[in-house]
């Protein structure tokens, strides 16, 4: 390949065109093998992630690595699923997403309806109000929240891990921006037919905004997946544990305080797998909403 | 207008909101010593919870002593639970705290008992071990709500009076189960090649270097807790490490601990020690894993965990090596220390004096009993806090039985009840636990080398002083 | 008439969000500043029936505590490195790849994988693989069982292996992998985002640079960076932003020690902090952090402003 560019390039050297051509092929080739490099750097964590959770404690401890299991231990994959009490964890976070997120659209979707196209009096001071509190670090809603949780009584329950923060102000503003898109003729019209506003919402705004509400439910949903600090601070018993709070400690044995690094590792693939589905499914939808919100979950 | 009307609307939910919190913002029962009802309990239905971190093995002993408690207090109901470790809790009863929504009884350490106190939380015992009150139980029977003298000169002291080391006069916990540290040595290994089980840190040094050449690949000695090992040292050297006094809490500031500090890292640079922190599991590990590149011919870990200490069977059936136990080495061998662990169990209050009541009762019929005391020991390879324990058939049989295998866990127990006057506490205060990870962590750092002992000790003071500040 | 009814319904429809928002939201707000001046601030001594008297004095211990320095300069150094590494590296990737035929959506989509992770579970597997087994690091005992996928690949390239995460490791090799791990996990965003701009950029723009025979460098600094600065921008303040906040990537890696075994708290950040605060009920002194974190972030957030409104061109 390399010494085809070259004889390519020697024969064509005087044609500035031609010259361009080839360099143009040299170019397209460290352009190509730059971005494989890169896709490497990218991908070998998962690909560590997968052989290390298929060997024994005794391959993975070798002192040359094997860079393909000897024997594949699929026994990892149970063991790490009962040992880390992943079924309880998978449940509880598919539970606290699910709910969250039903709860999350509803409130999302009245809000920035009456954001959207309703009037009523300090509309926009309102507004304005809470688009300001998006600049404030989610930390110091935390200290107190932390303590209205405690004194509610919410302490290791699902409702702590659910209400907090069922209202994104993110959310109400994207979809109000998704909202006044739609030509306000509609809802006039509606309005004369004598539509309600829910069924007008139901019949013509949702399935028009429907692309946002995708990417909200699924940006939702992965924030379940991933979230770690709040859970941790209010229900971080055995019976309400999220799957990023239950992961880092489940594979430490009691007796001797050893980790099983290949039972660890198959626990990690197997919480890293719904969502590499989600994204392989649902590509689309998560880069359009990622690339709005920029923010993680 | 507008504007102003959205304001308004604004304030009404701030100002709601707020009054909802002011609402909640009722206090603990502010707790001075517990008055004890007249008649003492009323055999009201009650349902206690208790926060515990027994496992499976354990809880079935408990459960059948609830069971024989019933037969006796049919009204009382126990809902036990099994919360984690020891800091889960902590932390869990720290935060229903807050809530006032705390258990009735729960397993602790006297620095927990510190935090809860906080809070005033726990309910001190001094008048329900002291009441005259007699209560009369579903078969007929009668017991006196207090504790007799008989029972009282029963506690092992070193551990009865842990209740009682809180900065005041009052008692706050009562003894359930204890465990202390011991030394654990590969004894086919001594005898081969003629060791003497070390009894003083110079003793030690001196096995440790022996070992290290007669196998150089070795980590002669792996001590699990370093924080065990800082407290223990000053004990046994007598030089201060803390004080529940209000004025100054910390005291290990000083130029003995410095120096045993010091020792303690030329052993580890010389390649005679590890900790568990820098072997990053259960020193025990080192001890029974014959695979492994290096291996430890002695171990110091918690008389508890005995079972952990021997090495799996190998395939002829027998064990690879027979398991020698001692007490740890000492700094003066006339005036012995080891460091008192395991759980205590502490009464939490609550607005129904019945509760407590009904707490104190099971509590008592626990740690007062000879039997569960025993079989709970056996089961859990800790330390009964009762002496008539001894004289009992079943346990002093399993004490009989001891040995470096199979009985391992007796063999434990045995060496712990020979050095029952050994036994000592720390000073308990809010910070306590703050001071234990500080010197943990402080020796570690010390045996890395990277920070100079002077820095390392004054910086482990800060964070203390940091805390409770 | 219509009017008034309207109101009154667009009050009901808001009614869920502003109740919740109120709870949740506002009244956080105005408690955790009240709380930061309340001197010593604990909810359990709250509790226990403790007063506590108004003043500045949990941000002066909070300022004078080493550990929060040290969480401090952690933070500020980690947002300092990764930003700009990440900013240029993504920038490059997303200029080459925009410049490629077959196989860009399929790169496109590797590239975007490491977004969909949970940030615990992947430090994991980062952690196993500098993770060294043996013990004596950096002594003339030194045992090592197992070096770790990344010290096998330096020593076979002739290098010696690093302790990086271990009982023992240096400052520098800790933030060597939390850097990695960082501008791993932030690579997929800015990719996304610069590739997105890129798209949008007028071709003429390039075909016109072409036939002017530009170079590919100049091309790069006088067309590509300017046209896409309103994105560079973006993924600047943004990456600001969520650097200040790091918190879970170093729970991954390190747990909840938050620094190599021996050095608890080393690799500590802002946000670690304020957990650890709170934790420890010290909910005043956590308070007073998070003030202080909202303080930075806001100024690094206008400063970002400024410097992009004179340099960004729209």
């Amino acid at each position: 390949m390399a010494d085809n560019i070259v004889i390519m390039h020697n024969r064509n050297i005087k044609s500035v065109t031609n010259r361009q051509k080839a360099w143009g092929i040299v170019g397209m080739f460290f352009r190509y093998l730059f971005l494989i490099i890169v896709a490497i750097g990218v991908l070998f964590p998962f690909y560590w992630m997968i052989i290390s959770s298929l060997k024994s404690m005794e391959e993975y401890r070798l002192t040359i690595p094997t860079f393909w299991p000897q024997h594949a231990m699929w026994s990892n994959y149970a063991a790490a699923f009962s040992t880390g009490n992943l079924g309880t964890l998978f449940k509880n976070t598919v539970l606290v997403g699910i709910v969250s997120t039903i709860l999350s659209l509803v409130i999302t979707v009245l809000s920035a309806f009456a954001f959207a196209r309703l009037e009523f009096k300090g509309k926009n001071l309102l507004f304005g109000a809470l688009l300001a509190t998006m600049m404030i670090p989610g930390e110091m809603f935390t200290i107190t929240n932390y303590i209205t949780v405690v004194k509610f009584g919410w302490l290791n329950t699902y409702t702590a891990l659910i209400v907090p923060f069922l209202v994104s102000v993110f959310y109400i503003y994207l979809l109000r921006q998704n909202f006044m898109q739609i030509p306000n003729e509609l809802y006039l019209a509606a309005k004369v037919d004598g539509t309600s506003d829910l069924k007008y919402l139901w019949k013509v705004m949702i399935p028009l905004a429907l692309p946002t509400l995708i990417s909200i439910t699924i940006l939702k949903m992965m924030g379940a997946w991933n979230s770690y600090v709040w859970p941790r601070l209010v229900a971080n018993d055995e019976v309400h544990q999220l799957v990023s709070n239950g992961l880092r400690s489940a594979f430490t044995d009691a007796g001797t305080n050893e980790t099983n690094y290949p039972q660890q590792m198959a626990a990690v693939a197997l919480v890293s797998l719904p969502l590499f589905l989600v994204f392989v499914f649902l590509r689309k939808y998560i880069m359009k909403g990622v690339s709005r919100s920029g923010i993680k979950g | 207008m507008k504007k102003a009307l959205a304001i308004v609307m604004l304030l009404v939910i701030v100002v709601a909101s707020m009054s909802i919190f002011v609402a909640c913002d009722k206090k603990n029962g502010n707790a001075a010593n517990f008055e004890v009802p007249v008649g003492g309990y009323d055999g009201s239905e009650i349902t206690l919870r208790f926060y515990h971190t027994m496992g499976s093995n354990l809880t079935d002993v408990l459960n059948r002593y609830i069971e024989s408690f019933n037969v006796l207090y049919p009204n009382i109901h126990i809902q036990h639970e099994q919360v984690g470790g020891y800091d889960d809790v902590r932390d869990k009863i720290s935060t229903e705290l807050t809530a006032n929504n705390q258990p009735n009884l729960a397993y602790c350490y006297p620095d927990h008992v510190a935090l809860y106190n906080m809070a005033k939380a726990v309910v001190q015992l001094d008048n329900l071990i002291d009441s005259k009150e007699t209560v009369t139980r579903a078969d007929g029977t009668t017991e006196s709500l207090g504790l007799t003298q008989e029972q009282k000169d029963d506690f092992i002291k070193g551990y009865y009076e842990e209740g009682q080391q809180f900065g005041d006069e009052f008692m706050y916990t009562m003894p359930f189960s204890k465990s202390t540290e011991v030394l654990y040595y590969n004894k086919t290994f001594f005898d081969e090649n003629n060791l003497t089980v070390p009894q003083t840190w110079d003793e030690l040094e001196a096995v440790c270097r022996q070992i290290k050449q007669i196998d150089p690949n070795s980590i002669p000695l792996g001590y699990d807790s370093e924080a065990n090992w800082f407290i223990t040292m000053c004990e046994q050297l007598q030089s201060p490490y803390t004080s529940a006094d209000e004025s100054e809490h910390f005291l290990f500031n000083n130029q003995t601990n410095k120096d045993f500090v010091n020792r303690i890292r030329g052993w580890y640079n010389d390649g005679l020690v590890t900790t568990q922190t820098i072997y990053g599991a259960y020193t025990s590990g080192l001890f029974t894993d014959l695979t492994a590149t290096s291996r430890s011919y002695m171990s110091i870990g918690s008389s508890a965990g005995a079972t952990h200490q021997r090495p799996a069977k190998g395939e002829d059936g027998n064990y690879p090596f027979e398991v020698g136990i001692a007490t740890i080495p000492q700094a003066n061998v006339n005036n012995k220390k080891v460091i008192s662990q395991g759980p205590s169990i502490c009464i939490f209050n609550k607005s129904n004096k019945q509760e407590v009541v009904a707490s104190w009762l099971f509590v008592k019929y626990l740690t007062t009993s000879v039997e569960f005391q025993a079989e709970f020991s056996m089961a859990s390879g800790y330390v009964p806090v009762l002496k008539s324990v001894a004289d009992n058939p079943v346990y002093s049989a399993f004490l009989n039985k001891a040995d470096g295998g199979n009985n391992v866990a007796a063999l434990s127990a045995k060496i712990c009840m020979q050095q029952q006057d050994a036994y000592y506490t720390s000073p308990a205060f809010n910070g306590s636990s703050k001071a234990r990870d500080e010197v943990g962590a402080l020796l570690v750092k010390c045996l890395k080398g990277e920070t100079d002992i002077d820095t390392a000790f004054k910086e482990a003071l800060d964070e203390c002083e940091y805390f409770v500040s | 008439m219509v009017d008034s009814k309207h109101q009154w319904k667009a009050w009901l429809y808001l009614a869920p969000a502003l109740i919740l928002l109120a709870i949740f939201t506002v009244w956080p707000i105005i408690n955790t500043i009240r709380l930061a001046f309340l001197e010593g601030y604990s909810l359990q001594r709250a509790l226990g029936g403790a007063t506590f008297s108004v003043g500045f004095g949990n941000f002066e211990k909070v300022v004078q505590y080493q550990g929060f320095l040290t969480c401090l300069k952690n933070t500020v150094l980690l947002c300092v490195l990764t930003v700009p590494i990440s900013t240029i590296l993504a920038l490059l990737i997303a200029v080459v790849l925009n410049s490629i035929g077959p196989l860009k959506r399929l790169l496109q989509t590797i590239y975007f994988l490491p977004y969909v992770t949970n940030s615990i579970a992947i430090g994991m597997v980062f952690a196993t693989m500098f993770n060294m087994i043996g013990s004596f690091y950096g002594t003339e005992n030194e045992i090592i069982e197992t070096a770790g996928i990344i010290n096998n690949i330096i020593m076979a390239f002739g290098g010696k292996p690093v302790n990086w995460i271990n009982f023992g490791s240096s400052y520098w090799a800790n933030m060597t992998v939390m850097v990695i791990y960082i501008v791993w996990n932030a690579l997929p965003f800015k990719i996304l985002i610069l590739l997105g701009g890129l798209q949008s950029v007028n071709k003429q723009y390039y075909d016109a640079a072409k036939v002017d025979g530009t170079s590919k460098f100049r091309t790069m600094t006088r067309i590509t960076v300017p046209l896409l600065s309103p994105m560079i921008a973006y993924v600047v303040i943004t990456g600001f932003i969520g650097g200040f906040k790091e918190y879970t990537s170093i729970v991954g890696i390190f747990g909840d020690n938050m620094g190599p075994a021996g050095a608890k708290n080393s690799l500590n950040t802002m946000v670690g902090f304020i957990y650890q605060s709170l934790e420890g009920s010290h909910q005043g002194r956590a308070s007073a952090a998070a003030l202080i974190l909202f303080a930075i972030i806001l100024a690094v957030t206008i400063i970002n402003l400024y410097v992009s409104k004179k340099k960004v061109h729209y």
